[in-house]
């Protein structure tokens, strides 16, 4: 059970608050000579930005506390309206092996930029923390058991990590209440191959208005496409993982996702474009 | 005087990184005393660096000729590139005297959450370099210790297998002069990792 002390605000005169709270680090930005600005999902106040004060020298106290996927219990300290200066940061998983593998971090990182993109700061939210917990947690396990596995063969290992990430992405959509309805026309429920990403969903030939149709083209989307989509957000998260979709399946529902994401956030994923380039 | 010529030297000097007002405004009434012609050579460096300086057409060190003075060195080891991430830390490992080979400057990191992807470092000069040259037998990896140059690493890792060439990374671990109660568990895990026998040097 959490210790309740691990969640507490005390406040002085001046109104500078002293936060105590467990962190996600999902990103950092170098501020100065050795500063950082350090994003954090918070459990307390959901994604907040802080300030640290120069955790990139070599003897600095924060250590490897700051590196981007930490899970840290963290102390703050500011006013309310202002970035707080983080104090004091205490790893309590560092989720170093998914640095440390080029494809599980490049993959974390798009589930990070599009959680950043779409969470707006300070609304806490304990069940997107716990998810994304869950998800850095359930990857951290598979690396473990990959490299147990006598399997040399890389690309396999590699694909199932591109099914993996997908489901997690499309179940933090789901959770985020951005996921697009692929199962099904949006108005009439009739089923549908068309998607149509400025609409969020698929429509039949019927409801896809003669202005709907004219603006942009839709996405084809096959049964397989649909099916695994469902699966990925119906079934508990350690059996859709054992799916074993055809790549392509995997790649269509990927452009399906990413064409969602730019329509959703009037740019392209810059994670997107870094995986479409390695 | 006026006030004006001061305050623009103060916020001139606060540009620069970790000089704050009163830093600046120290060294500006610092700047004043000194003799005109010290002050005129520091003023000369300044131009003369933004004019001259340009990068090293092999190892994008900063130069002033085509080649910079280690490339352009006959005695420096041909068979070792050293890679790193700016100039500056290429001078760093200078100041050891204890690497002899070359280096080759990626002018970054890579970072999939900014959109830094290969093609904007100088890793397929890197690649050309090593194809053509014919004599590299090893690349050493001294990027940052941290996520982006550990990502790094591990993309030039894999880019490098296909050449055959050795491909070592620089070790991880404790700083010398710390105390291991101060550190945090990563770093002890990786000096653990990379530890090494001790050797009889009696």
């Amino acid at each position: 059970m959490r210790n309740k002390r691990d969640e507490r605000t005390t406040l002085n005169a001046k109104n500078e608050m002293l936060t105590r709270t467990e962190g996600l680090v999902l990103r950092t930005q170098q501020y100065g000579e050795a500063d950082l600005i350090v994003t954090y999902l918070t459990l307390s106040k959901g994604i907040i930005k802080a300030f640290a004060k120069s955790p990139r020298k070599t003897k600095s106290r924060f250590g490897s506390s700051m590196e981007p996927l930490t899970y840290a219990r963290i102390s703050l300290w500011g006013k309310e309206q202002s970035m707080p200066r983080i104090t004091q940061s205490d790893i309590i998983n560092s989720f170093c092996s998914l640095r440390e593998s080029f494809k599980d971090f490049t993959y974390a990182s798009k589930l990070i930029e599009i959680l950043i993109s779409i969470t707006p700061e300070g609304i806490p939210n304990k069940k997107l923390f716990s998810f994304l917990l869950g998800v850095l947690n359930f990857a951290e396990i598979q690396i473990t058991k990959n490299s147990k596995l006598r399997t040399k063969n890389w690309d396999l290992r590699n694909k199932n990590k591109d099914t993996m990430y997908l489901i997690f992405q499309v179940r933090l959509l789901v959770m985020l209440g951005y996921a697009p309805r692929l199962k099904g026309c949006g108005k009439c429920g009739v089923k549908s191959p068309d998607f149509y990403p400025h609409i969020g969903t698929a429509l039949c030939g019927r409801c896809a208005v003669p202005s709907v149709k004219g603006r942009e083209l839709p996405l084809r989307l096959t049964d397989s496409t649909i099916n695994f989509y469902s699966h990925s957000i119906e079934w508990p998260i350690n059996i859709s993982t054992r799916l074993k979709p055809h790549h392509e399946t995997v790649s269509r529902l990927s452009s399906v996702m990413d064409e969602h994401l730019t329509y959703l956030l009037g740019k392209k994923l810059m994670t997107s474009e870094f995986l479409a380039k390695i | 005087m006026s006030n004006g010529i001061v305050e623009n030297l103060i916020n001139a000097l606060m540009k620069l990184p970790g000089i704050g007002r009163k830093t600046a405004q120290r060294l500006s009434f610092y700047i004043m005393g000194m003799p005109a012609d010290e002050v005129k050579s520091i003023a000369g460096a300044l131009l003369e660096i933004k004019e001259k300086a340009r990068f090293c057409r092999l190892c994008f060190n900063i130069t002033e000729d085509e080649l910079c003075a280690i490339c352009s060195d006959p005695a420096r080891d041909k068979s070792s590139i050293c890679v790193v991430e700016e100039p500056s830390n290429l001078i760093v490992i200078e100041r050891t005297k204890t690497y002899k080979g070359l280096y080759h400057v990626l002018l970054g990191a890579l970072s999939p959450i900014d959109g830094i992807t290969p093609e904007k470092l100088k890793i397929n000069e890197l690649l050309e370099r090593i194809k053509t040259g014919g004599e590299v037998a090893e690349v050493i990896i001294a990027t940052n210790p941290n996520t982006k140059g550990e990502t790094t690493a591990q993309y030039l890792s894999q880019v490098l297998k296909p050449l055959g060439i050795k491909t070592t990374r620089i070790a991880q671990g404790l700083p010398i002069g710390g105390d291991i109660e101060f550190a945090d568990e990563v770093t002890i895990a990786k000096a653990l990792e990379g530890r090494k026998e001790m050797t009889d040097n009696n």
